[in-house]
């Protein structure tokens, strides 16, 4: 490298330029350069004041440039050259200038940003619970199933003082037409006279019609229809009477006959169930 | 990592193929290896079209190879715990490898296939350009590297005039062309070197046989370096002035070179404790008496293969640098008309002792084998250079100095330069 008898020593660091591809673990950090996009920035303020911090600057012979793999490690300075992109696109328009205090606009920025927070919260609260719901709902019974439970029944076919029954969720469905005279009647009966007494207005919504389910209940058969002592059912197996309203009068009979739920979405049609 | 603990018997061995490709080695048995590949293929061999090379050439040492990706050179490299670096100077350039004496076959693969088959990708080679920058900016940072460069550029008219780094109108201009024809002129096995230090001799001579003979010849030989004697003036707001005198000194090996080692230790060259008013230092004790102001004042001695500079390099507050520097010259005048057998006993101590320390470290001993090796195929031993440098005689010393003071001067200076004065003023 340098002469063969004599070469720069351990005093003149200065002769070795050196630059690194790969930090070393073991070797000194010597100043380095930062370097900002194509500009290389460089601190050469150190200042050399004294007759001691001068002493051995000067090279005694020509230098030799060492780069190396695991040497001195400078290069970690030179990440700086990464460039932050704009961000004012993105900004409010009160935080733009960089050179203004942010505190004027803190109190509305912090109450815009918490309330649409807390709104997007609740929403979200909302429609979480809506979508578990629908989930766990979906688990129960399906429409056709349901619609099997219910009966739609058209009421002009039935005359009146005319009963007829329908097939409803396995049991037999009384739908009776009764005239004025028979409700009139059903009305006026005194209370005392029942084994289980209920008002006729109790047991219908519309007075015309008397919807009861078909099923006595002593034990269970099905009792006949304009059949009896007073002009209701007769249950023929143990000999129950039942009253146009589908109470019990006379039988071994302890309740009166079970009204469904029932509706009438229009003049025409009930739907029980 | 066992290392034989009987008697140990330090012995270079130095073979020269018949390609030319020199291979030395000497088995310390540290548990350390180093592994060196010399090339002469300095910034010297630089032609006026690929200006910059040698320094991307130095940054390359770590790109793919066809042997070995980039990544795989690191990784492998660190995995052993290992380190690859080039150095390089004006004449040769350095390729080291060095790692625990167990895996140095793992890290001579890669050392192989930098120095022999690298690829030189083109967008790899374009990402050195950021890294040349920082590297130009880091020696910028120091006034003494940027000095030194000029007063080469001033003293020679080719060759040596050359920068170690690349000049700013090539940084980025440098291709993988470029890089492959230095390769193909300059890494020839003829200017090579294969050095070890703690390997196997065998071994060492198996590796050259077999993959350093790919490039036979001499390749594209340099042109011998013209002296001129310039001036390079770069004035510039600094209050420290750093200025270097020099004028042809002598080439590597000669009996002048070690007369002009003797002469820079007479004048001085550099502290030698930590300490102290540098009595032994006859610039220091000089300027001392020309000015008050801190200063720094070193004897200046570089030798090539076929020339050399020899003078002195001395920083200053700007005003005082006129004195500073006269009173350097008149030392080396001084010296010139004689010098007293205690001062060159006292030099010549000097000298041996930093060449011996420099032999110390490894690093010091393999550069010292490589040099030795490239210049002349053979090795000589710190006793034969401690005798070298005691057959050195007062007259050999003083014409030295002579021919200093009568030779054509170069300068360079940086810094405020108000009160320096011209090459042609001294």
């Amino acid at each position: 490298m340098m002469s063969l008898a004599a070469r720069s020593g351990a005093f003149s660091p200065y002769l070795q330029a050196t630059s690194y591809a790969v930090a070393g673990p073991l070797k000194a950090l010597i100043p380095a350069v930062v370097v900002k996009g194509d500009k290389v920035l460089v601190d050469t303020k150190k200042p050399f004041l004294t007759r001691e911090s001068l002493n051995g600057q000067s090279p005694k012979s020509g230098p030799a440039v060492s780069v190396s793999i695991n040497a001195k490690a400078g290069v970690r300075f030179a990440h700086t050259d990464v460039k932050v992109p704009d961000f004012s696109d993105y900004r409010r328009p009160e935080l733009l200038d960089p050179n203004k205090s942010s505190q004027e606009s803190s109190e509305s920025r912090k109450a815009f940003s918490y309330l649409v927070t807390g709104a997007t919260a609740v929403v979200g609260v909302y429609t979480a619970k809506t979508v578990a719901a629908q989930f766990v709902s979906s688990m129960s019974a399906s429409a056709d199933v349901l619609a099997m439970s219910k009966i739609e029944v058209k009421l002009s076919e039935i005359p009146e003082g005319k009963n007829m029954t329908f097939k409803w969720r396995g049991k037999p469905l009384f739908i009776r037409h009764r005239s004025a005279k028979e409700i009139a009647a059903e009305e006026a009966v005194e209370m005392a006279e029942f084994r289980d007494p209920q008002h006729d207005k109790d047991r219908v919504t519309n007075p015309k019609w008397i919807i009861v389910i078909g099923v006595c209940t002593h034990l269970g058969y099905v009792p006949i229809a304009n059949a009896g002592d007073y002009g209701g059912y007769y249950c023929p197996c143990h000999g129950s009477h039942y009253d146009a309203s589908g109470r019990i009068r006379k039988g071994p009979a302890p309740l009166n006959l079970e009204v469904p739920y029932y509706e009438f979405p229009d003049e025409d049609t009930v739907v029980v169930g | 990592l066992k290392v034989s603990t009987g008697c140990h018997s330090y012995q270079e061995f130095v073979t020269k193929l018949p390609s030319g490709l020199v291979i030395a080695s000497l088995e310390n048995y540290s548990p350390a290896s180093r592994i060196g590949v010399f090339v002469k293929a300095g910034c010297r061999y630089e032609s006026l079209e690929n200006q910059g090379v040698t320094h991307l050439l130095r940054l390359a040492a770590n790109l793919t190879t066809k042997g070995a990706s980039a990544f795989r050179i690191c990784r492998g490299v660190e995995a052993v715990g290992g380190s690859l670096g080039v150095t390089s100077s004006r004449e040769n350039m350095m390729y080291s490898v060095d790692c625990l004496r167990d895996h140095i076959d793992t890290v001579m693969e890669y050392l192989i296939n930098v120095t022999t088959a690298p690829e030189f990708r083109p967008w790899e080679v374009s990402d050195l350009t950021p890294r040349v920058r920082v590297d130009k900016a880091l020696a910028a940072q120091n006034p003494q590297v940027g000095v030194i460069e000029a007063l080469h550029e001033a003293a020679y008219k080719n060759a040596l005039s050359n920068s170690l780094f690349c000049p700013d109108y090539m940084v980025g201009h440098v291709n993988a062309d470029h890089m492959h024809n230095f390769i193909e002129n300059n890494f020839t096995s003829a200017r090579m070197a294969l050095v070890g230090l703690g390997v196997d001799h065998r071994v060492l001579k198996q590796v050259g046989e077999q993959f350093l003979n790919i490039r036979s010849g001499v390749g594209a030989t340099g042109s011998k370096a013209q002296y001129r004697g310039g001036e390079v003036r770069e004035h510039n707001g600094s209050s420290l002035v750093h200025s270097a005198v020099v004028s042809e000194g002598a080439a590597v090996g000669t009996d002048e070179a070690m007369a002009f080692s003797v002469l820079q230790h007479i004048l001085g060259a550099g502290p030698h404790i930590k300490r102290g008013s540098n009595s032994t230092s006859k610039l220091t004790q000089g300027i001392a008496k020309a000015t008050a102001d801190p200063f720094d004042a070193s004897a200046f001695n570089a030798n090539y293969s076929d020339s050399g500079l020899f003078g002195i390099y001395t920083i200053s507050q700007s005003a005082a640098a006129g004195d500073v520097i006269n009173a350097a010259i008149g030392q080396v005048k001084a010296a010139a008309g004689g010098v007293s057998e205690a001062d060159l006993t006292c030099a010549k101590t000097q000298l041996k002792a930093e060449y011996l320390m420099s032999l110390e470290s490894s690093e010091g001993l393999l550069d010292a084998m490589g040099s030795q090796a490239l210049a002349g195929g053979t090795y000589h031993t710190p006793e034969a250079v401690l005798q070298k440098i005691d057959s050195v005689s007062a007259t050999s010393v003083a014409n030295a100095a002579k021919k200093f003071v009568l030779g054509k001067k170069s300068m360079a200076s940086s810094g405020n330069l108000i009160k320096t004065p011209f090459v042609d003023e001294i």
